[in-house]
This record gives structure tokens, sequence and C-alpha cells, in this order.
């Protein structure tokens, strides 16, 4: 890790580690889940809808582990993220060569880093990646854990500590976008729904420093939003707005316009819909 | 003169007279002896020879002379010699043309002369005789004026009466009968209307004659009622400008006027001169408008203050001045225009539940999590399923009941609120478990005791109905059957689930606390008097203070306070956060415990034991408990005097709730839909019976008429019918209807199922007002259902294979046409930079390098979505031969004038006609569908294919052929099969309608194409029948309407004619004229290729 002059942190992606504990509240039994794939080398796929906390969760865990596995706190399970996009390629994934004067130099890619240096690989929202990328996953998730780099003619086998997790959004995909079986089929699911309101409203009392009464309203509030979803709203309120919602409430800002910034533009463009929202927003707040 | 001559003149004429009539001496001679004393003989003389000379004027002028002889006298006791013998040369004229008018006037002289002068005897005179025209008729009607007059006079001036002869004879020129009637009804009306409206009266009687004749008589006869509504003060007012606006408006004038003055009518006496004032000015720059305000008036003050009314109407006022534009100011006050509406609704504090009910939709969704549907509570009562009140808030469980409006405050958002807190109230029944009642389940505070209640309430039900029950259907049966006055629980019951109700609603939802506040304070000053209730009404009246939050306005005597402190203490009980309906059951029962003990008797009939006081400190900060042991003893016993228990009446914001129907609905629906759950057996017509018979949910009253078990027969059957699962019966936004005679011929339909027609309401353009007609037309949307082979189809295929196999050689042609970027090909249009950078820095690291560094712009699926309106109005049905035969007549001289060459051409035709019988536009049309059905197969666009027609603006008729997420199928070739030709041809809102559907489909290029075989006409489709502007130009804004959503119109005709108005109603929307009628089968594929290309 370099700090440079200007202030600004720069370092190598695979030396990424998480040193505080990254606030999350489990819902199931999600930790204990994936503390038992990581320990037995099974992918994991995060399913649920935006805003969640999918990777609040892999960031978590990713800090949670390098603790529990009693580590040195130095030496940590480091966490690599990729955004996934549509002309995301291999190349993009494994790695590239690249000119410096007349020479080339190679340079790894993301998952080859990861790959390398044991840590957690998180594609996240894997699906808007093109199909032929998701196959080159193949061969690390089952029980070779190899990652073939054709171009430099290289077989890589995963380090220990090594974990392949994607996340995935079933609400929005069409048919057109949905993960191929072949691979999907190679990684445990956790269902990430939204929290109940007891839990939520912590959530949002921690996360946004919101009073305790604001974020129950807040996780109400979200409560009858979602049930909205398919009538007038493609997915519902995410905890993520809420908490939004909650810091502009803790700056000041009166709840009914926060919410209306925070939740009800944010989620939907149709006017009566939004009327409608308005409409429990002010029911619930009175200000 | 002495006796003697009067003799001796009676002599000398007596013979002569006896000639004329047998009467006609006496009557000299009575009248005779009468003058004798005050003329001189030869006055007398002459005075005789007059009255003979008259006699000898025509066959039946004996009467006119014995009228003669008989008024004079009195004729002379008011004037001198002279004036009778004027008095007799006027009567001469008239005897001269009809003796009979001229008898009618000397009979009826004397007595006019009471009312005129002698003077002005020449103009009475005169005026009967103008309505002689020398025939027989206009005779009786003459004389009938003289007979009449004096009575006339009584009310009216000479010069009125005058008036009045002009309007009489106006109106021989149509009808003498109608002429006579008028003119023998005319004393009694102008007696009956005051004096000084009888002038205004007799003006605008003359407009109204001279505007539409016929109506004089209707005016005649309700013209007086009418204007009687109206402050006497403004009545000559509006007669004026009644006959100012008639010399404009011509035939409408009278409806006008009626329409007018009977809403007038329905506005208070004082603000008459103000509305009057207002339609005068108005009346300036136009009358209808005037009398259209007048109108609207009524209705316009159900909605608004008389402030806003004014500020409404100057909106409409400046449209008329300052805009100029007095067709607009029309429609506006007609509330045909939508900017009318959009005052009338901003400015009036009224809510419509109509125009919120998709926002609150979502509400109680989202409150609830259910699918609930709004409705207005009147729907409810229509049902007859035990819901009567229609002003109140309700619910049976599934959806929510609200009032049609609510305009209780002065502020259109107070209003609002109302709406919501009604909505959440109703939401809250549901959401927090009002109707989810368990039998003799634990609350949060309380444990259940309704099956020891049950037990106990068996064994002292009286011996005399041991009837064995019928087992309860629902827990909420059973648990209102534990007790035995089911009113008094029931009221209890309500009362405290309602408050738990608020309670929760209050603690929830924050943000309508305050609104909530606001309604139950203004409940709470609408309460009846306490002090007027016998004891025990007075207890749970003070509960529902209590819950009102306004525990302050209890009275209760003191003496008893404990009674009510520990009723209030239960109550809280309810209030408190985690109560269940559970809960509200205990505390009722226990509050109903403590109801029972008190005699519901007044404080006079009590002696003066008690009266009603203050509540004391304690009561107002009164804990929550549960009461313990029995309380108080009561130092009175029940007796005699006590009066039957009445629940107070329900705070209009909690609305009707009735709990146990609402199960018993929740229990029929679960039977129907298969899962009837633990519980069991179906529901027998006897358990049913006993539970609607004991409910107290259900008035009585109605089953008052007729047989019992009739009427329980259809209330069951209403029950079972709501309890069906909805979604055939009622769709949610438009109710279907399915009655509605779908507008061709009769008698062929009546075999078929009723055909499902969903209405949908567009507006329309007015271009005189500049304005839209609110929701004006109604669009009926049906499947073309049909029994059909699809012969046609395959005929038409079959007769047309070239022309198909060519259309769809050239559709596949076009079928690639949007392009997508493709990355990373072996050869495209252009090179990626980063690609080629990558190929050489794989080639110096000696890795195989990928020569895929060109992007190309790739052709993409086709997304064109269109519809095809055509044109199924009557006209289709004209075939085409003789179209073209009665454009070509001057083509006779083809024949040389051989007939021989005419004949055979002849039977050519005819025998052609046997092989094929004649085309008609509506086949080319049909023909044109199956073609570019076939072409769009090819290319595989969307499309959808309507036909329209329909009569009137209330049925415009809008068949879907194939509709555009429809996919092709046999039923789609026998619809096109059977289209035939309808009614006429209004295409705005056809077009609106085909706008709305593709607007719901999703497609970037969406076309439009209209196939017609004229111009727009339809009923009412502009001022009159030969209007075609309003048509034209309402066809022209729904294409700019099409444009404006991103929908490329085009119009294709068939009219020859086209050009002229298609020219004013395309501006820069494409058309197309189709000289030759049988080529737009081939025509229509090329065009669309054009427009779906372009």
């Amino acid at each position: 890790m370099t700090t440079n002059a200007s202030g600004f942190t720069q370092l190598a992606v695979e030396d990424f580690r998480l040193t505080e504990e990254p606030y999350y509240l489990e819902i199931n039994d999600e930790i204990r889940l994936f503390e038992a794939a990581y320990e037995n080398n099974i992918p994991v796929l995060l399913k649920g809808p935006t805003g969640v906390g999918k990777t609040r969760f892999i960031e978590h865990m990713s800090w949670r582990l390098h603790n529990a596995e009693g580590q040195s706190s130095e030496e940590g399970v480091p966490l690599i993220t990729v955004a996934c996009h549509e002309d995301l390629t291999a190349s993009d994934l494994v790695g590239r060569y690249l000119l410096e004067g007349d020479e080339t130099r190679w340079i790894d890619g993301p998952i080859t880093r990861a790959t390398k240096a044991g840590a957690i690989c998180y594609l996240d929202e894997v699906v808007e990646a093109r199909k032929d990328t998701t196959v080159l996953i193949h061969p690390l998730t089952d029980y070779r854990r190899l990652l073939p780099v054709e171009k430099r003619g290289e077989l890589l086998e995963a380090a220990d500590g090594f974990l392949l997790v994607m996340s995935y959004n079933p609400g929005y995909q069409s048919a057109l976008k949905d993960l191929k079986h072949s691979t999907r089929q190679r990684f445990i699911a956790i269902d990430f729904g939204y929290p109940d309101r007891d839990q939520e409203t912590e959530i949002i009392q921690r996360e946004s420093g919101a009073s305790a009464e604001f974020a129950r309203d807040l996780a109400k509030l979200a409560e009858k939003v979602r049930n909205l979803k398919e009538h007038g709203l493609g997915e519902g309120v995410s905890t993520r707005l809420l908490v939004y919602a909650g810091k502009l409430i803790a700056a000041g800002i009166s709840p009914r316009r926060a919410c209306q910034v925070a939740i009800v533009w944010s989620l939907t463009d149709d006017g009566e819909v939004q009327r409608s929202i308005e409409e429990v927003v002010t029911s619930i707040f009175d200000e | 003169m002495p006796d003697s001559n009067v003799a001796e003149l009676v002599a000398k004429y007596e013979e002569e007279l006896r000639g004329y009539g047998a009467s006609l001496p006496d009557e000299f001679n009575r009248s005779a002896t009468a003058l004798s004393a005050e003329l001189s003989s030869d006055q007398l003389d002459q005075w005789a020879k007059t009255g003979i000379s008259l006699a000898g004027q025509s066959l039946r002028a004996w009467e006119a002379a014995t009228e003669y002889f008989r008024s004079s006298p009195s004729i002379h006791e008011k004037t001198d010699f002279e004036g009778v013998i004027a008095w007799a040369g006027i009567a001469e004229e008239l005897a001269q043309k009809s003796s009979l008018v001229a008898a009618s006037f000397l009979k009826f002289t004397p007595e006019v002369l009471t009312h005129i002068s002698l003077d002005e005897l020449s103009e009475w005179s005169k005026q009967g005789d103008r309505l002689f025209r020398g025939n027989w008729k206009s005779g009786t009607l003459s004389a009938a004026y003289f007979e009449h007059t004096p009575d006339l006079l009584s009310v009216l001036p000479l010069h009125s009466v005058e008036k009045l002869v002009s309007i009489i004879d106006a109106l021989t020129e149509r009808s003498y009968e109608l002429a006579s009637t008028c003119l023998e009804t005319s004393p009694k009306i102008f007696k009956e209307l005051e004096q000084p409206d009888r002038e205004p009266f007799l003006d605008f009687a003359r407009a109204v004659t001279r505007a539409s004749w016929a109506d004089t008589r209707l005016y005649f006869e309700r013209g007086p009622d009418l204007i009687a509504s109206i402050n006497s003060q403004y009545r000559s007012g509006f007669l004026e400008l009644s006959a100012k606006v008639t010399s404009e408006v011509g035939r409408q004038a009278f409806p006008l006027f009626a329409d007018a003055a009977d809403a007038l009518g329905q506005l208070p006496d004082d603000t008459h001169a103000e509305h009057i004032n207002f339609a005068s000015d108005l009346a300036l720059g136009s009358p209808t408008a005037a009398m259209e305000y007048l109108k609207i008036v009524p209705f316009a003050s159900s909605r608004l203050t008389p402030e806003q009314l004014r500020e409404w109407s100057n909106i409409g006022s400046d449209v008329l001045i300052s805009e100029n534009n007095a067709e607009g100011a029309e429609a506006f006050f007609r509330l045909e225009s939508t900017r009318a509406e959009a005052a009338l609704q901003a400015l009036s504090s009224r809510v419509e539940l109509s125009t919120i009910s998709t926002l609150l939709r979502m509400y109680a969704k989202a409150l609830t999590g259910e699918q609930i549907a709004i409705y207005s509570v009147e729907e409810l009562v229509d049902q007859n399923i035990g819901w009567v009140q229609e002003s109140v808030a309700t619910t049976e469980g599934s959806s929510i009941y609200l009032p049609p409006f609510v305009s209780t405050f002065e502020a259109q958002e107070a209003n609002f609120q109302s709406y919501k807190v009604f909505a959440t109230h109703q939401t809250g029944r549901i959401e927090f478990g009002s109707f989810a009642y368990k039998w003799n389940q634990d609350g949060s505070f309380t444990s259940a005791t309704v099956e020891d209640r049950e037990a106990s309430s068996e064994d002292t039900s009286p011996e005399g109905d041991d009837e064995p029950k019928a087992a309860a259907v629902t827990a909420m049966q059973r648990y209102f059957n534990s007790f035995d006055e089911r009113s008094l629980i029931s009221g209890i019951f309500t009362v405290i689930e309602d408050t738990r109700v608020d309670a929760y609603v209050g603690r929830e939802y924050g943000g309508i606390r305050k609104w909530l506040k606001q309604l139950q304070a203004y409940e709470a000053n609408r309460r009846p008097r306490i002090e007027n209730m016998p004891l025990r009404s007075a207890f749970v009246e003070n509960l529902l203070r209590a819950s009102l939050g306004r525990p302050e306005t209890m009275r209760w005597p003191t003496v008893y306070r404990e009674f009510l402190e520990n009723g209030l203490s239960a109550l809280k009980l309810v209030e408190e956060e985690e109560a269940t309906v559970q809960d509200s059951a205990e505390v009722s029962a226990v509050i109903y415990d403590i109801a029972q003990r008190i005699p519901n008797i007044t404080p006079s009939m009590a002696d003066g034991k008690f009266e009603f006081d203050v509540p004391t400190e304690d009561m107002l900060s009164i804990q929550p408990a549960m009461p313990s042991g029995d309380g108080p003893p009561m130092d009175m016993q029940a007796n005699e005097q006590e009066v039957e228990f009445e629940n107070p009446p329900q705070p209009e914001f909690r609305g009707d709730f009735k709990p146990e129907l609402v199960q018993l609905l929740a229990r029929l629906k679960q039977q129907q839909e298969g899962n009837v759950d633990g519980e069991g057996t179906p529901l027998t017509k006897e358990q049913l019976k006993e539970l609607l018979e004991n409910s107290v949910e259900i008035t009585i009253a109605e089953w008052a008429e007729g047989d019992l078990d009739e009427s329980l027969g259809m209330f069951l059957e209403n029950l079972e019918q709501a309890a069906t699962p909805s979604g055939e019966g009622k769709s949610d936004d438009e109710t279907s209807g399915s009655d509605e005679s779908s507008g061709g011929d009769g008698e062929g339909e009546e075999k078929e199922l009723p055909v499902e027609i969903d209405w949908s309401y567009y507006d329309e353009w007015d271009f005189r007002a500049s304005d839209y007609r609110p929701r004006w037309t109604r669009v009926g949307q049906r499947f073309h259902e049909a029994e059909e082979e699809p012969e046609f189809y395959s005929e038409t295929l079959r007769k047309h294979h070239g022309l198909v196999m060519e259309t769809r050689k050239q559709f596949e042609l076009m079928r690639p046409e949007v392009f997508k970027k493709i990355k990373r090909v072996e050869d495209g249009d252009e090179l990626d930079v980063d690609l080629a950078i990558e190929f050489y820095i794989d080639k110096k690291a000696g890795i195989g390098p990928t020569g895929r560094v060109y992007n190309k712009r790739n052709k993409i699926e086709r997304d064109v979505a269109v519809a095809f309106l055509l044109d199924m109005s009557a006209s289709t049905d004209e075939e085409i031969e003789k179209q073209r035969q009665s454009h070509s007549d001057d083509d006779d001289d083809d024949f040389d004038g051989d007939p021989r060459k005419y004949f055979q051409w002849l039977a050519a035709r005819r025998a052609s006609q046997m092989i094929e019988p004649p085309k008609r536009i509506i086949d080319l049309e049909k023909e044109s569908a199956v073609l570019i059905v076939e072409a769009l197969e090819a290319i595989g666009d969307s499309y959808g294919i309507y036909g329209f027609s329909g009569y009137g603006r209330d049925n415009v008729e809008f068949h879907v052929i194939k509709d555009l997420d429809e996919s092709m199928s046999e039923l789609v070739q026998r619809r096109i099969g059977k289209i035939e030709p309808i009614r006429s041809t209004r295409m705005g809102p056809a077009i609106r309608h085909t706008i709305h559907k593709l607007n719901e489909h999703d497609s970037k290029v969406k076309i439009l194409i209209l196939v017609s075989d004229g111009r727009p006409q339809d009923h009412g489709y502009g001022k009159d029948r030969t209007e075609k502007e309003y048509a034209v130009h309402d066809t022209k804004q729904a294409l700019l309407e099409a444009k404006r959503d991103g929908i490329t119109p085009f119009l294709i005709t068939v009219d020859k004619e086209g050009h002229d108005y298609l020219q004013q109603m395309c501006d820069d929307i494409g058309y197309e004229v189709v000289d030759d009628i049988e080529s737009l089968p081939r025509r229509l594929p090329t065009l669309y290729r054009h427009l779906a290309v372009e």
C-alpha cells in the first residue's frame, strides 16, 4: 500500500482488505451458510433485489472470515469486486498484454489476481456480462479450481482461500438475460429478501443515524411501498434508499421531503404511482 | 219624447224589422223605449234607420242589428247621439265584411267601454278588423277577439292588447286553431300574471311566435308557471333577456327559456338578481351563452360557493369577451369544455371519488398489501347484501366503499384528507384484523370468556323457543349469539373495535393523525345531546365520545360514576398497542355486562334520582384496566318504564361496520372457491337463514315488504353472487356492460351470446370553442366473434394468389431495418481502435492475434407496430360498379345509340354478376386486410386490425378483428370474413381509441393507417346534418394527437372527392386518395412499405 503525497491511497486490488467491520445485520442464517460454503470451496450466488445488502454482505464476510480463520489481522481474505457490464470480455477478467515502449508486458486481470491471492472474487450483476465470459469461470468453480490463461498458455490453480461469488437480481431479468443453467448449477444460491420491519428499523437507524422513531416509520413506509410491487412499481424500495432518506432526515431535511426525493422520485416516474406513494408518505409522516 | 211617439216609431218599422228577424222588433221596442227619454224623435228615427240599414247589410246582419239595438241604450249613457252614430258607423263597416264580427263588436262594446274611452273604440275595432281575412275561420276569430277583449282589457292596456293581436295574427298564418286557443286562454293567463310581468311576458311571446310559432302554445301553457318561480322583481328582466335571446337563437329559444327558468327556480330567490344581471351581460356577446349560464348555475352552485361561482363564471365570460369566442363561452357554460371542467374542479372544494379512486386504490393496496378495489358506496347498496347507507364508508372485507363525494369542509385539501381518513380507517379494519375474530381466543390483555358465556346463555335462554339452533356459521356469529341482547353487544363491539382501529391508525400513521383528530372533533360536535338519552344509551354514547378523544364532552350522573369509570378503563385497554380484535371482543363483553345493569330510563322517569353531570377529574385521567368483580350495585331496578335500547349513531368517518356479514361473505367465498377449510361442511340454507334473521347488521325493514322467505332467498342469492370471485363479472376499471345493443340488426343477434363490450370515454374537439368536450364520446370495444368458416380468407388468398406472393416477397425484402452495432467481427464498417491495439500487442507478444477488430452495424429485429382502422360505415356497402357507373354516365354514347350494343353490354354485365356478386367497397377493404395480414406475417411486425362504426357519440362501435398482441389464428380469419357495413363514421373517437391501444404497445415505430370511403360523419357530429366542418376538425385533431404521441398516422380513402376535405384534415399528415378503387388491395401493402421504412 502506498500513500501518495496528494493524500489518496492506491493499492493493488488483491491487497484490499477490510480492517473495520462493515455493518451487517444477519437476516436469516446467511452468515453461517456462507462460512460453511467457504470452508468447502463451494461458489456462492447471491440473489435478491437491488439495495438489500448483497454487496455489504460480501464485504462483511470478507472481513469476518479473516477474523474467524484465526489469521493475523493483517492477513485477511482480500475481496476483489468486478462490476459486470455487457462489454466485459474474457481478457478484461483474465488479463492482457500491454505495450511498454517496444516491449509487451503481461498484466493480470482481476480474476487471475484473485486466483493467485486466494481472494474472494465477487462478480457483481453477473448476468450483465457477455455469455462467453461466464463460461470462462466454469473450471474455477468445480473441483478443479483451475483458471486457464489462454494467451500465456498457462493453467492457474487457485490458491487456498479463493472463492467465486456472484450476485444476481432476478427482479428485472428478461428471458434474454438469464443465467445459463450450466453456470447457475455450479453455485449454491443464497436468497436475499427485504428485512422485516424490526430488522430494517435497526439497519436504518444504525446506518443513517436517524432517530429510532424515524427509522421505524421509514421501515413501515418501505413495507407499504413494497406492497405496490407489480402494481405500478417494478421493484420495491431498497433498504439503501431508506438509509439515504434516513440520512437526509438526520441532516435536518423534513421527513416528507426526504422521502419524496429519496424514495418517491427514485422509484418511479409514473405520476399516479408517485402520488399514491406520496399519500402513504404523508399518512406516516406528519411533516 | 212621449211614449206615443215611440209606439209610432215601432209601428213604423216593425214590419220591416220583422222581415229581418223575428226577435228584432222586440229588441228595437225595448231600446227605443229606453232611449226615447233622451233622444229627439229625429234622432230616434235616425237611430232606427241606422239599425235597419245595418240589418239589411246581409242575410244574417239582423243579428248585428239585434246587438245594435240592445247595446244602444248603454252606449248612449256614455256618449251623445253623435257618438252612437259613430259607433254604429264602425259596426256598419264591419258588417259589410262580416255580420258575425259586427254583431260581436256591437255586443261587447258596452262592456269594453268600462275599460277604454270612447275615443279608443275605433282603435279597438281596428284590431278586430285586422284579424278578419274574409273567411269563416277568421270571422270566428275576430268575433272571439271582441268577446274576450273586455276581460283582457281589465288586465292589459289597449296597446298591449294590440301586441297580443299581432301575435294572434301572426299565428293565423300557421294555424287558426292555435291562434284561437291562445286568444281564448290569454285573459286567464294575464289575469294570473302579476301586473309588471304582463308586458314583458307579451314581448317574449311575440319573440317566440316569430322564432318558432309552434312553441307559442307551450309558452302560453307553461310560461306563467315557469316564471312564477323567479323572484318577482326580476321576472321582467328575465323575460326581456329571453326575448333578446330569442331574436338571436330562433327555434332554440323556448327550450332555453324553459330550462333557464326552471334552473332559476331551483336557486334561492335572492340570488336571481345577480344571475340574471350576469346573464344579461353575457347576452350582449352571446345570448345562447347567457341562457346556458343560467341553466348551469344550479349544478355549479352545488359544487361551488357563491364566491367561487363568480370566479368560475368570470373565466367563462373572459372566453366570451377577451377571447371573443362566443362558441367557446357557450361550450364553457354548457360544461362541454375541458377548460370549464378543469376550472370547476380547481375551484370546487368538493372532492369526487371518481377522480381519486385510482390513487386510493393504490394507497389501500400499499397499506394492506391486498388487492383492494375502491368503489362508490352506492354500488354496494345496489348489490343488496345488507348495506343500506349510501353516504358512509364501509368495507365488505375485500373492497372499500366510499361515498361518491366529500364536501364537508371548505377547503379541497381537507375534503381530500377526509377521504384519506375514510380509506385509512377502512383499510385499518382489514390491516388490523377487525374481521379476523376467532372463537374463544385470548387477546393480548384479556383471556377468552365467551365459551363460558355461551354455556350460561344457553342455560338461561327461555324455555319457550327451544328450537334447536343451527350451528353458527362464523365465529363472529357465535360470539354475538352468546349474548342475549344482540343489538347492545353489536353496538358496543362496534364502538370498541373502531376505537381500537382508530388507535392503531393514530399510532401507525402519524401523518394523518392531525386529520383524524379534525374529523373526530367534527363528529364530536355533531353528537346528539346526551341529556335527551336514556341512561344505557347515554352510557354507550359516553364511551363513544371518549373514543373520539373528547372525554370532556361526556355527561354522566356522578352517583353512578363507577359504571362509567369501569367502562372507560376497559375501553382504554383496546387503545393500547398490541391490542387485538380478541381484546375488543372481551372488552365489549365486559362493557356489555356493565351496560346490562344500567336501566334504560330517562332522568324524568327516575323522579330526579339522577341528572347528567360533567365528568370528574378522575374520569378524564382513567387508566386502562379490565374491571374486576361486578362493580357497585345499581340502586335502581329495571322497571316497566324502561325504554327500548337504541345504539347512538355511528360517527361518519368510521362508517358502517358489519363484521358478521363480512365473515359470512368470506366464508361463502371460500366455499365457492372450493377450499372449505377444516371448519367443514358446506353451509345449509337453514344456517344462513338463522344468521341473517338474527343479525342486527341487517335492517329488518328490508324484509318488511312481501314474503319473508322470498326476500331472504333473494338476499342469499345476492350474497352468493357477491362472494363469487370477481374477474369475469366485474372488471377493475370500467365496468363492462353487456346489455347494450350493438347497433346492428337486432334479430340475428339474439341467438348469439351477448357480446362483451369494454367502454372507454374520449374527449372530442370542438373547433368552435377551441376546446375539448370532456368525455364526450363513448367507444365500445368488442371482439368481433364470428361463427362462419374462414372461407372468405382462403378464398381471397386463392383468388389473389399472384398478388399475395408478390407482396410477400416485397415485404420480406424490407425485413431488416434497424441496425445494431456488433463488435469483434472480421469484416465490418469501422475499426475498433481498442481491438486493433490489442491485435498489435498480441502480435508482438507472440500470441496468435485475433483479427476480429472491426465493428459492424447489423440489422436487428424490426420494432414496428401498426394498427389498421377500417371504416365499417354503411356507405361501404355501395357497389363499386354502381359508383363507377355514376361517374361515367357520360359514357353513354359508347353505344352509339345502338340498342343492340347496349343490350349486349347489359347481358354481359348481368352474366358476370351471376358468377360473381357485385363487389362492394367493404369487400375490397376485407381483401386488403387479407393481403396485408399475409404480408405482415412475413416480416413479423406487430399489427392490429380494427373496424369502427356506430351511431351517435354514445355508441361508437370499435370492433377488434385482430388485436395488436394477438397472434394470427383461424379466429382472426373468420373475423375478417365477418366485417360488415354498419352505420356512421365518427372517426375521432375511433382514432383516439386506436392511439390508446398503440400507446399501450411497446414499439419503436408506431403507425396508424385509416382506410375509409369518405368524409367523417355521424349523428351529432356537427351542428346539424349538413355541417361537415366539425367532424373534419375533430378528426384532424385526433390525428394530431396521434402524431403528438409519436404515432405516424396515414389516411387512405377511396373517395374521389376526398382531396378537398383531406387537404384540410391532414395538413402535414400523409394521405392518399386511391383513384381506382380496385387497386386498394394492391396499393395498401405498397403504402405500408413506404411508411414503415421511412
